[in-house]
């Protein structure tokens, strides 16, 4: 039976990295290639020994496919490919392929550079590893080989994500990656189209939340701003160059507006560069209102935040600044901090997730003394403030992504199979479709019923068509008679006569004759007679004839009666049939021998 | 242009006219509803301390605790619907590091499917138990949240309450369930119906006897075996399941109308004799009494509710736990109100409240064109946090509230009509 195979590779019930292998029509494809952010050993890596005990990847995979810049998503990929081995393509959208390496660079330093580890990738390996990604744009369908296919869908989420369409045949499975199903200020929602894909994979991680408005998170956001400048305090918000940055950008200008407020707000020099010339090259991967300002006006002329000088940051009075790196590992944003640390009129906001060994990773672990270079001490007095404004689907979200793309099979990873049993009922019950939820390591196998198409011959249509009875029901298969021609890649039915004539082959009729002794005392055409009243009476529904020539003919087999030639009582009756008749011709003969019942006239 | 953009216009040169004129288109893309609530914003950041909003799949019209983080909520469509244990997001507990706690969400930990509507639904303290009625018939279900095993909120049996030839009231049984030695269940959709069952054996231990028909709000344990029914003709009797004795009846105020109806809550106290008692009807006339004179009443108001279009179904009148004296009302309107009933007199006046939670009635789901307004359908207050509550409204949206009193905190006595 065709089968797709999904083995979501990690151990146990961890959560945190995403990396599964698909098997689909006989190819192999990588999803992400996350790496474990909570481990600080090679438990980190998904396990790649599932694949191959040892050696390189490149004989055993097709391809790979990244969906997003996320580390938990790509974070593996340089040791995956430069360390095990992988030479095979890689693919991503082009945004990713702009940031990935970045983020890699960036986490590369901080965990060789601050926490001195050695079994790691280098800078190097990263731009080997580059080299191999082959970039999608949206909605293109890839050609990978002659057989496999990819199309990337928008995801949302962050800026390049995607959501991947994979098929080999008429076998297809959606692969999720993150998403989200509600737009952003600067992101817009996840779409695909009804592709009707044999299994759409997800993460389950959050199918059981329901999630608290933007709108509340950002007043949240602008609160804390607001008391902290009142009271005359000094706001950091660490941020990487994209995404989140403007987005804060707009709702503090806009509520700078209302409240009409004075403080200063200012961004660092270094953000703009980046964001203009990100935004400037994938304009198409944010929303239509983003674009809209966009396209008016340079997104980070803004009226009341300016751009910030190192020598800001001793000014008195309250501010706000927005500063790199996002994790306060180092640069700008680490600088700005030991100035504002040590008091706790002041706060640091912390939108996003903090890498461990960072700065920004110890103060969210609520550390309040940080041991600096020169074994000199910081207090850590201002509030430290996390919030998280990633987009994700929740329960609601999944529902609607099943309802946009009609997959024939779910699949959620990373979920406890107790936990999700609510769901996979809820789905099930929804949209009557099988749920899997594989753990780690575990093989998922979804068996399949693709179609397989084939052309029929016009004759061959028209004679089924002219047999008449009810009008073709795919719930009720009909037989029909023809021959199969397999050519090159191409089916085709057709009549056996087309069939024959195209293989130059000569048709052949069998018939079959067969003798029956019977003892009757009459004449011959009257035992013929005999046999017809007793054929009819026996062999209702079926077309008897009594004809003129001295036959008896059922369907197709003729009846002839002949006396022996030493005995007139003793009739000889031949039977012929062609092949197609060959049952009906061996119960007569096998009725005949039984001889005529009595009671004849 | 507006006022506002002319006078920008006239304070600004060339070069910031631009930045003005790009402010105003950006405003512009500010969506309607988006405008409103950034105004709503601007104001509500000093009132609320903690402030969620969810939207679930389809509305609710019970909010019930099944622990001090867990509530229950169901929907209340014809056919079939979904009953959820939420677990309340981590930030609202996270008292002294809530800086560091970026969990906002709700999590849904366990989750059933139900045949009908949900009206009413009661959890029995102690156990992992919940009854539920359709306000269908007077038969309730009865249901097993789950526990660390499995997700999945399961149906396992039901509960058959009295019928009666006059016909089940609006909004059928309710129910207040307590645990004494085992689960029983206190319910009825009339004061005549009133039962008390066992759960494991469905064997009733108790019935009011009484001939009146009037139909039920809602029904209250004061104590162990004391409990209190209330009509929504405004009549409250108060029984003991110990005795087969005639409940103890207290009319509404007699000026009350014909047509109006009456909700009634009763604060738990460790003496049931001391019980207060809030009756609140559909003209907005709220009554406190105690039972030790359940006749007469200890204070009234006018309240501040919109009268025309409360539907029996929504309307709720709630004591709060930790804060003396203060109610919370809701279903009038897509508000909330908290009233401090301790400046009440004992002739009717109009009272204020002390706050009041509008976030439903200004939610972005909500379009102008000719769609029904936004109802509170119910509210719960935390069982400990002073002033946390949970509201849920018509559109399937979810609150949860942490509210400043602004006159303490603002150190002036403000809404509050002192005499």
């Amino acid at each position: 039976m065709p089968e797709i195979k999904v083995t979501p590779l990690g151990a146990g019930q961890d959560v945190g990295r995403s990396c599964i292998l698909v098997s689909i029509g006989g190819k192999n494809i990588m999803l992400d290639c996350g790496m474990h952010m909570g481990y600080n050993d090679d438990r980190r890596f998904p396990d790649f020994s599932y694949i191959t005990q040892n050696g390189r990847l490149t004989d055993f995979l097709d391809c790979v496919i990244i969906s997003h810049f996320h580390l938990d998503h790509c974070g593996a990929l340089p040791y995956m490919s430069e360390m095990v081995g992988y030479d095979g393509p890689i693919y991503m959208t082009h945004p990713t392929k702009a940031i990935c390496p970045i983020l890699l660079e960036d986490f590369r330093k901080i965990t060789v550079d601050k926490k001195g580890e050695t079994n790691f990738f280098t800078s190097q390996m990263i731009k080997d590893c580059m080299k191999k990604v082959i970039p999608l744009n949206l909605h293109q369908t890839v050609q990978v080989d002659d057989e496999l296919e990819i199309k990337a869908y928008y995801a949302g989420h962050v800026l390049g994500a995607a959501m991947v369409h994979i098929k080999v045949g008429s076998e297809s499975v959606v692969y999720t990656g993150d998403y989200n199903m509600t737009p952003d200020r600067h992101l817009g929602a996840a779409w695909i189209d009804k592709c009707r894909p044999d299994i759409l994979i997800s993460e389950s991680t959050y199918a059981t939340t329901i999630r608290d408005s933007k709108r509340c998170r950002e007043r949240d956001f602008l609160k804390k701003v607001h008391e902290t400048i009142e009271r005359g305090g000094k706001v950091l918000i660490p941020v990487f160059a994209l995404g989140r940055a403007q987005e804060l950008c707009i709702l503090l200008e806009t509520f700078w507006e209302r409240m009409n407020l004075k403080a200063p707000i200012y961004f660092s020099t270094g953000l703009t560069e980046k964001a203009n010339h990100y935004y400037k090259l994938f304009i198409t991967w944010t929303n239509q209102k983003i674009r809209k300002t966009f396209v008016q006006r340079n997104m980070f002329e803004f009226k009341h935040i300016k751009a910030f000088d190192r020598s800001y940051a001793d000014n008195p009075g309250p501010m706000v600044v927005f500063a790199t790196p996002g994790m306060l590992h180092a640069g700008q944003s680490l600088q700005i901090f030991k100035k504002w640390a040590g008091n706790e009129k002041n706060m640091v906001i912390m939108p996003g997730y903090c890498v461990q060994g960072t700065i920004g990773h110890k103060i969210l672990n609520g550390q309040r003394k940080l041991e600096m270079e020169g074994r000199a001490t910081l207090d850590v007095k201002l509030q430290v403030e996390y919030m998280s404004f990633s987009a994700h689907a929740d329960a609601k979200g999944i529902m609607q992504l099943i309802r946009m793309a009609e997959p024939r099979n779910m699949l959620l990873v990373h979920g406890e199979a107790v936990k999700m049993e609510f769901l996979k009922g809820k789905i099930e019950q929804e949209f009557s479709i099988d749920c899997h939820m594989p753990a780690n390591g575990e093989t998922v196998t979804v068996t399949t019923n693709p179609s397989v198409p084939v052309d029929i011959s016009l004759n061959l249509l028209k004679r089924e068509m002219a047999l008449g009875g009810p009008l073709p029901d795919p719930k009720k298969p009909r037989t029909m008679h023809g021959t199969l021609i397999m050519k090159e890649n191409s089916l085709k039915l057709v009549s056996s006569e087309q069939a024959l004539k195209e293989l130059g082959l000569n048709e052949h009729q069998l018939r079959f004759t067969c003798r029956v002794q019977l003892q009757d005392p009459h004449s011959d055409p009257d035992t013929l007679h005999r046999i017809y009243t007793h054929l009819k009476s026996v062999l209702k529904g079926y077309t008897i004839q009594h004809l003129p020539d001295g036959t008896v003919m059922v369907e197709s087999i003729v009846i002839k009666v002949s006396s022996s030639a030493e005995d007139t009582n003793t009739k000889v009756l031949l039977l012929s049939w062609s092949y197609q008749d060959e049952d009906l011709g061996s119960f007569l003969s096998t009725l005949l021998k039984k001889g005529l019942p009595s009671g004849l006239c | 242009m507006t006022e506002e953009e002319e006078e920008d216009n006239n304070s600004r040169s060339d070069g910031a006219l631009h930045a003005v004129g790009w402010r105003r288109r950006k405003r512009r893309l500010l969506s309607p509803a988006a405008r409103l609530h950034l105004s709503v914003l601007r104001g509500t950041h000093r009132w609320y301390k903690d402030l969620h909003v969810y939207q679930l799949e389809h509305p609710t019209q019970v909010i019930e605790w099944t622990s001090a983080r867990t509530v229950c909520v169901a929907g209340y469509s014809p056919s079939k619907n979904e009953i959820l244990e939420l677990h309340l997001p981590l930030k609202i507990f996270a008292d002294e590091n809530k800086g560091l706690c970026a969990e906002r969400d709700f999590k849904v930990v366990h989750g059933g499917f139900t045949d009908g509507p949900v009206r009413c639904l009661r959890y029995i303290p102690g156990t992992r138990c919940a009854v539920t009625g359709d306000g269908l018939s007077s038969n309730l279900q009865v249901w097993d949240l789950g526990g660390d095993d499995s997700d999945v909120i399961r149906r396992t049996g039901s509960i058959e309450g009295r019928r009666r030839r006059t016909g089940v009231s609006e909004g059928g049984s309710r129910i207040a369930a307590r645990l004494l030695s085992q689960p029983q269940i206190l319910h009825g959709a009339q004061i005549s119906d009133v039962q008390l069952t066992e759960l494991s054996s469905g064997q009733t231990l108790y019935q009011l006897e009484s001939d009146s028909a009037d139909p039920l709000s809602s029904l209250h344990f004061l104590s162990d075996t004391v409990f209190l029914a209330g009509c929504s003709n405004g009549n409250i009797y108060v029984a003991d399941t110990r005795t087969s004795a005639a409940p103890q009846l207290s009319p509404p105020p007699a000026s009350s109308g014909e047509s109006v109806l009456w909700w009634t809550d009763a604060s738990a106290g460790p003496d049931p004799s001391g019980c207060r008692v809030v009756r609140l009807s559909s003209s907005g006339q709220a009554l406190v009494s105690d039972l030790r004179n359940p006749g007469g009443a200890v204070s009234r108001a006018q309240l501040d509710v919109q009268t025309r279009c409360c539907s029996p179904d929504n309307v709720r009148v709630s004591w709060a736990p930790v804060l003396d004296d203060c109610i919370a009302v809701s279903g009038f309107s897509g508000a909330v109100q908290i009233y401090d009933t301790s400046v009440w007199r004992s002739e009717p006046q109009e009272a204020r409240p002390l706050f009041e939670h509008r976030g439903h009635a200004v939610s972005p789901e909500q379009s102008n064109d000719g769609v029904p307004p936004v109802l509170v359908t119910s509210h719960v207050w935390h069982p400990k946090r002073p002033r946390t509550l949970l509201s849920a409204a018509s559109d399937g949206s979810v609150h949860v509230w942490d509210w400043v009193d602004q006159s303490a905190a603002d150190g002036q006595t403000e809404a509050v009509e002192k005499r």
